[in-house]
């Protein structure tokens, strides 16, 4: 890291040496062609004056241009031939020419490998900044569920209870340990989509189906915790999009609604779809501890948690990897609530898929619950 | 502010897990337990209530601990605090403590250790607690001023009166218990605080500016918090030299 830091900081310098000598040799060469043109001149304007000095003191014409070839003579007037008046010009025009296209060209490039190396330098400068608040807060997260597991396991050695009393602990430290496991998912899913290493496969998905299969899955744990998930989304409607970007997407909403309606003492979770112009509309409703209207924005954040929800935990990256996924997909998310008590919903709105874009057979396959 | 009840502990943990294994263990361990989810639940429990100690954690929804230790202080409120929090860097533990804890676990801790810890803190709470108990301990009078121990309140010489934050009255104790006597820094680290809470002595030193400012005529040449040079400090009554 320092190596590559000192290796990048020694190139700019090399470049902005680099840029100064060729300024300075431009101008220098540029000071040389344009004294050498008027040395030209000068000599030239010489031999017009011998040419003439010769015609007054009644040299033969022919003599004299024998003599200096360059001098052409008119009615006992001599001048400088005009071809080599224009050969000056040129020439004096073409150094002109070359130095401020080659000129302009190299400090431009010059001044390119600048701009590139001076804004990774600044790119490296704020991606550590980040890694070090990222860490920061990463390992907060891991402290608590740790502090949690190894207060579970001081216990067991400490108080050493029967099986019965024992229980309770081991569950505790099986959620524990669950947690820390979504936790290393989380953040890997989110370090993925920061890198841009995600490159969605986006194809036509029946929306119905696609949520069936990811609420069929929270059926158990909806249960035990007394929270009721129903969807009504009609048949027809199709998106355009990754399946397991949106199965991720579903899946984290639909862990926070539980989690908010968990906290609120149970409640009931309700998924409804409308298609709108070129866009199906996914609304994913809880009657859980919602947050303040103002929150909504934050919410979608990395690490931002709700503050309202006693006794919740999560990340903090579950609704940050919905919007990047979201954005990803050419969707949209946002959320809402009237405020703390008053549950929330979530909006994901994706590109809607052509129609007859869906195999007939893949549609047809899977109805809702 | 109520009446604290001994061997009530109050903890502040947003995190379930690790709130039931505190509780369950403070129980064990013959206390009597609540729980607040946050800290504005915190404030309005202890508004109606009295506790011995407060279980705090840092990292809280809403309110951090260290705004609603800050809270509770201004209140007036003096129940103990221990802070539980997943930094534990220095500065974090001074921010911590400046905000009137009186001691700090950085998570992940040791049970044995938490156990200690709050016990300590219930000690030294106990010794205050009955070294002000009777009319003749309960209040002190020098040199024009005077301090109530019960109640964390002072009139300082000028007639101002004057309110100690509860560090400030249990050095004060610890000095009147040995009037007279030498008391090093390190002493009344242990004695106030504990053990290694704070980096330095230093933070001794500031304590008794603090009072020196309350209650010397002349903070800069002082009568009755003297100076031992490189040893510590002499509380004297009367007033010395």
């Amino acid at each position: 890291m320092k190596a590559v830091r000192v290796f990048q900081l020694t190139a700019l310098a090399l470049v902005v040496v680099s840029a100064v000598q060729v300024g300075w040799w431009l101008y220098d060469q540029h000071a040389y062609a344009v004294e050498k043109v008027r040395a030209a001149r000068a000599a030239y304007a010489e031999q017009t004056a011998a040419a003439q000095a010769l015609l007054d003191s009644g040299a033969a014409p022919e003599r004299v241009q024998q003599l200096l070839p360059g001098i052409v003579i008119e009615r006992g007037h001599a001048a400088l031939a005009p071809e080599i008046v224009r050969a000056l010009t040129t020439e004096e025009e073409r150094r002109y020419r070359q130095y401020a296209w080659e000129g302009s060209f190299f400090l431009l490039a010059l001044a390119a490998c600048i701009a590139v190396i001076a804004r990774a330098l600044r790119e490296e400068a704020h991606v550590r900044e980040q890694q070090d608040s990222f860490l920061a807060m990463v390992s907060h997260q891991f402290k608590t569920p740790l502090a949690s597991l190894q207060l579970s396991l001081e216990t067991l050695a400490l108080r050493t209870p029967g099986p019965q009393a024992a229980r309770p602990l081991i569950d505790r430290m099986l959620a524990d340990v669950a947690r820390m496991e979504q936790m290393v998912t989380q953040i890997l899913e989110s370090a993925r989509l920061e890198r841009g290493r995600v490159e969605l496969k986006t194809e036509p998905l029946q929306l119905a189906a696609a949520v069936a299969r990811v609420v069929a899955q929270f059926d158990e744990r909806a249960r035990q915790e007394h929270i009721s998930i129903s969807s009504d989304i009609g048949p027809t409607l199709t998106v355009v999009s990754d399946p397991l970007a949106l199965d991720v997407v579903v899946r984290n909403v639909l862990e926070n609604a539980l989690a908010a309606v968990k906290g609120a003492g149970g409640g009931n979770i309700t998924l409804t779809a409308r298609a709108l112009d070129r866009e199906v509309e996914l609304l994913v409703r809880d009657s859980g501890v919602g947050f303040a209207p103002a929150e909504g924005r934050r919410l979608f954040q990395k690490f931002a948690r709700l503050r309202s929800g006693a006794g919740y935990y999560g990340t903090g990256l579950g609704l940050y990897i919905v919007r990047r996924l979201m954005e990803l997909a050419d969707g949209r998310v946002s959320a809402h609530s009237d405020g703390v008590g008053q549950g929330a919903s979530v909006c994901l709105t994706w590109p809607a898929a052509p129609a007859g874009a869906l195999p007939q057979a893949a549609a047809s396959q899977e109805m809702q619950p | 502010m109520s009446v604290a009840a001994p061997g009530h502990v109050l903890v502040v943990e947003d995190d379930p897990n690790l709130a039931a294994g505190v509780m369950e263990n403070l129980r064990a361990e013959g206390y009597e337990v609540s729980l607040a989810g946050d800290g504005e639940q915190a404030l309005s429990w202890l508004a109606a209530h009295g506790c011995a100690l407060v279980i705090l954690d840092v990292m809280l929804p809403g309110a951090d601990g260290v705004t609603v230790c800050r809270t509770l202080r201004e209140r007036g409120n003096t129940t103990p605090v221990l802070f539980l929090t997943a930094r534990g860097d220095p500065a974090d533990r001074v921010r911590g403590l400046e905000a009137g804890g009186d001691d700090y676990l950085a998570k992940p801790f040791h049970l044995q250790e938490f156990l200690l810890r709050v016990r300590a803190i219930l000690r030294r709470w106990d010794w205050y607690r009955s070294a002000s108990a009777t009319a003749d301990t309960a209040m002190l009078r020098f040199g024009g001023n005077e301090v109530d121990f019960r109640v964390f309140r002072a009139r300082a010489w000028t007639g101002e009166a004057q309110e100690l934050t509860e560090k400030e009255a249990m050095i004060l104790k610890v000095l009147v218990e040995h009037a007279g006597q030498i008391v090093s820094r390190e002493d009344l680290l242990e004695r106030v605080w504990g053990y290694d809470v704070f980096p330095s002595t230093r933070t001794v030193d500031n304590f008794i500016l603090r009072l020196r400012k309350r209650f010397e005529r002349d903070p800069a040449n002082p009568r009755h918090f003297l100076t031992v040079w490189g040893v510590g400090y002499r509380f004297l009554i009367e007033g010395g030299p």
